[in-house]
């Protein structure tokens, strides 16, 4: 077991690698009632092409690691929710990009939800009709999705952004794509993605960190796993410019959402140096977009944008764009003064004040994420599957430069690089 | 797990209630403000807007960019506000949260600085000729506007809003939060702010501070910080009193959606102050409070009708709401299976395994407030609204000894009252 000390935070985290490649990472925290658990792949939406070492290559279905964790819930005894409930634990899955989450929060049985966990995630049943059934619930929920403005503008913007990465696929999919799912093509997944070495487990709360590293290694040495070689993910290349600078979708809303971002071109570098180049493409948005920014007051006073308005950035070792915007009243003019804001920007850089008071706010911010163990569970998982450590954010943020900051700002803000999403109202269409 | 004996500290100043709980579990401070006034058609709109006009500028950081500058200096200090309905009381609840200074290396003064800030701008706003600044006031106006138009947007919390609006037509509750658009336009700035000083001064203020800090400490400050608005500490009194139901209403709204939304509405006699709240909160929790509840289990996992499926329950008003998103076809046999639900529970068709899987879950929700700084804040202030005393454990003790037979005692006085149904433009 490592114990991995974080002194200027003040915490501790335990680390073992089992036998199996499992990483087991467990974070105690002082005080609290609550354990949360979460057991996670490395497989997303976006992993639908692949080849394991020594076999074949496959294309799947949109849509079927989200297919998959749904499924993932029932087991031959029946739906797993039964179980849970009976240890008082709240339990639950997520499917993002690049990763899927198992978890639950637990203040009592803690070791019993544990091994329910472990047992679950490790036991897939799927059968002809339990699939089938499934495509039910599944299309009810992209249903939900469709008639969500803001998922659509967000999704919309991706779209308009990349014509080859999988990262423009729906994370549930559409009917269509769901239709096509097998049984088959569920197990060959699971067991594709679902290998241990492509997994961790990361434990934060009221727990004693000997005890459940020493639970889920003995859990774990009671199953075997198949040796498996290295999976190899398999992307078409994504060309560096924008797939459609503009994308309008009509759906009923009370007034337009407008998002757009830049896309930035690939650029594979290492763990931490994607970390570094992440912090400070965070804080260069902060410093341009947020609430306090003098282009955020700008446009609140002209009416242009509501406290909606927000601007985000994501970085990966795939794709890196920013998202920014909100609800507008003219999403040209709201882009015709953007572009002029943020040209005086780039010509004026940013100041020292500036630099330092953004810097301040993410430090505190990350010191008040700490309060939250889901939120801790999330990010240090997340990071640890791209090789870096999270908690070395707030080192990055105390040693940034204001030159670094500067250098991304110029980097970034490639007006060729534009991509807009809209969403209006059918009846006002433009 | 022992549970931490966990209290506040209490203590009056002028017409603010203070609440304090030392406590060195988390690595910041949190504040509550809450203000809460009766819901009624004349003030909820402006007791809805002074919060974003107050958000805008104070007298000594009369600009919005100067007043967030200061925020973001103080660490990203967070500082917000919500504006919500409990029971037929419209509550204003600011919220500041700050790092502990030990984490940062600050002398001891940022829990004074936060309370400063936030005291100055809940009591001491820009002021211009007397009244509100008219630029804030147009501009927040605007605002508000946009928010009301935007509920339509969400169309699960629109219909949820529908079904209540519907339900509760001739009662206070029946208004939304943010107040009506069409009470906007006569606002002034004068207007607004004589509004303001009428609802600072005869509301009950309730201030909750939770951090490693005392009663003493918060209370000197406090008594430096917040400009006394006047007036006595006064209480909230619950209404519990409600219609009887004499036929189930229903209404069909058409929109262009993909998805139908299905909601209802049932009333209940038991509420937060009353005895029979736990019997309560077992009602819903078996019927539709959790994934192992009769609703997810018939609705989604059985007939694959609805990808979400649950009720819950308002226990200052005493209203139970169900929620489902369904295939526009299936409504009449989602209706179907769910009065079939509600007819279960009324027969106390209760299996032991979900009386005991319910209790476990509402146990564990009970205990994890204890781990939010907030939610503890909001649990302690439900006391404050319902005048009725609970601890954390005590209710989880009062769920433990409930039996089928209690559950049966609200079912047979659960009444359903609206069914509400968001379905698309095409057929009759």
């Amino acid at each position: 077991m490592n114990v991995i000390r974080y002194e200027h935070v003040n915490e501790t985290v335990y680390h073992e690698k089992l036998d199996n490649g499992l990483d087991v990472y467990v974070l105690p925290k002082k005080g609290f009632h609550k354990t949360f658990a979460t057991f996670s792949t490395k497989y997303g939406s976006i992993d639908n092409h692949f080849q394991v070492e020594g076999k074949q290559e496959v294309q799947v279905p949109d849509g079927i690691a989200h297919f998959l964790e749904h499924k993932m819930f029932e087991e031959p005894t029946g739906d797993i929710f039964a179980t849970f409930a009976s240890y008082g634990a709240s339990a639950n899955a997520f499917t993002s990009f690049d990763r899927t989450v198992y978890l639950f929060s637990a203040t009592d049985h803690v070791m019993e939800s544990l091994e329910t966990l472990l047992n679950f995630v490790q036991n897939p049943y799927f059968t002809d009709e339990n699939v089938e059934k499934e495509k039910g619930i599944i299309g009810q929920e992209i249903n939900m999705y469709k008639d969500h403005p803001d998922w659509r503008s967000y999704f919309g913007l991706i779209e308009a952004m990349y014509s080859a990465h999988p990262v423009r696929i729906d994370i549930a999919g559409t009917i269509e794509s769901i239709s096509q799912i097998t049984k088959e093509m569920l197990y060959e997944c699971y067991h594709t993605f679902y290998h241990p070495t492509n997994m961790s487990v990361f434990v934060v709360g009221g727990v004693d960190a000997e005890e459940v590293i020493d639970r889920v290694r003995r859990n774990q040495a009671a199953k075997t796993f198949e040796p498996q070689g290295e999976i190899k993910r398999i992307f078409q290349p994504e060309p560096d410019s924008v797939h459609n600078p503009q994308k309008v979708t009509k759906l009923p809303v009370s007034q337009p959402k407008c998002l757009f971002g830049f896309k930035e071109a690939h650029d594979p570098i290492e763990a931490r140096a994607l970390l570094e180049k992440e912090c400070a493409s965070k804080l260069m948005m902060d410093i341009l977009f947020s609430p306090t920014s003098a282009i955020y007051q700008t446009l609140y006073d002209e009416k242009l944008i509501s406290d909606n308005f927000g601007a985000d950035f994501n970085c990966t070792p795939g794709y890196t764009f920013s998202v920014i915007g909100g609800d507008t009243r003219d999403p040209e003019l709201l882009l015709e003064r953007v572009k002029q804001l943020v040209n005086d920007a780039l010509e004026r850089g940013i100041g020292e004040k500036d630099f330092e008071r953004s810097r301040n706010k993410k430090i505190g911010g990350f010191l008040r994420m700490l309060n939250s163990p889901e939120s801790i569970a999330r990010l240090y998982t997340d990071y640890r599957f791209k090789g870096a450590d999270a908690f070395d954010m707030l080192t990055i943020y105390r040693n940034m430069s204001l030159e670094e900051v500067n250098t991304r700002l110029h980097e970034h803000f490639n007006w060729e690089q534009l991509a807009v999403s809209i969403v209006a109202d059918p009846k006002e269409a433009s | 797990m022992q549970l931490m004996n966990a209290s506040f500290e209490r203590t009056t100043i002028g017409n603010i209630r203070l609440h304090v709980l030392p406590s060195e579990q988390f690595k910041t401070y949190a504040v509550s403000v809450y203000i809460g006034t009766p819901l009624s058609e004349q003030t909820v709109t402006p007791v809805a807007l002074a919060p974003f006009v107050l958000r805008r500028g104070t007298a000594s950081l009369p600009e919005t960019k100067q007043f967030r500058e200061r925020l973001d200096d103080l660490y990203g200090a967070g500082f917000g506000f919500d504006i919500y309905k409990r029971g037929d009381y419209q509550i204003v609840q600011f919220r500041m949260d700050i790092v502990e200074d030990r984490y940062v290396q600050e002398e001891r003064t940022l829990l004074a600085q936060a309370l400063s800030f936030i005291g100055e701008a809940i009591t001491n706003p820009l002021l211009e000729d007397g009244a509100f600044s008219a630029k804030y006031v147009e501009a927040e106006k605007n605002t508000v506007q946009k928010k009301l138009e935007a509920i339509v947007n969400d169309k699960a919390s629109y219909a949820a809003e529908r079904c209540i609006q519907e339900m509760c037509k001739n009662e206070p509750y029946r208004l939304h939060p943010l107040g009506q658009i069409e009470s906007l336009e006569a606002i002034t700035p004068k207007s607004l702010y004589e509004s303001y000083r009428n609802w600072l001064q005869n509301s009950p203020i309730d201030l909750y501070v939770v951090g490693n800090t005392t009663l003493a400490e918060v209370e000197g400050i406090v008594r430096s910080q917040f400009r006394g608005a006047g007036g006595q500490a006064s209480g909230y009194l619950m209404e519990t009193k409600q219609p009887t139901v004499e036929q189930i209403k229903t209404v069909v709204e058409k929109l262009e959606v993909n998805q139908g939304k299905l909601n209802m509405g049932l009333r209940t006699k038991a509420t937060y102050a009353g005895d029979d709240y736990a019997a309560a909160l077992m009602y819903n929790g078996v019927l539709g409070g959790y994934p192992h509840s009769k609703l997810f289990i018939n609705v989604r996992e059985k007939e694959s009708l609805a990808y979400y499926a649950s009720s819950r329950l308002d226990g200052h008003k005493g209203i139970l709401t169900i929620q489902s998103g369904i295939e526009i076809a299936n409504y009449e046999k989602a209706v179907d299976i769910i009065r079939k639900q509600l007819s279960a529970m009324e027969e106390g068709e209760i299996t032991d395994t979900e009386m005991t899987q319910t209790k476990a879950m509402i146990a564990n929700q009970l205990r994890q407030i204890q781990d939010s700084a907030y939610e503890t804040i909001a649990f302690d202030f439900n006391s404050v609204l319902s005048g009725r005393q609970r601890s954390v454990q005590g209710l989880i003790d009062d769920v433990q000894r409930i039996g089928t037979s209690d559950i049966r005692r609200i079912a047979d006085q659960v009444k359903l009252d609206t069914i509400y149904f968001l379905r698309d433009l095409k057929g009759e």
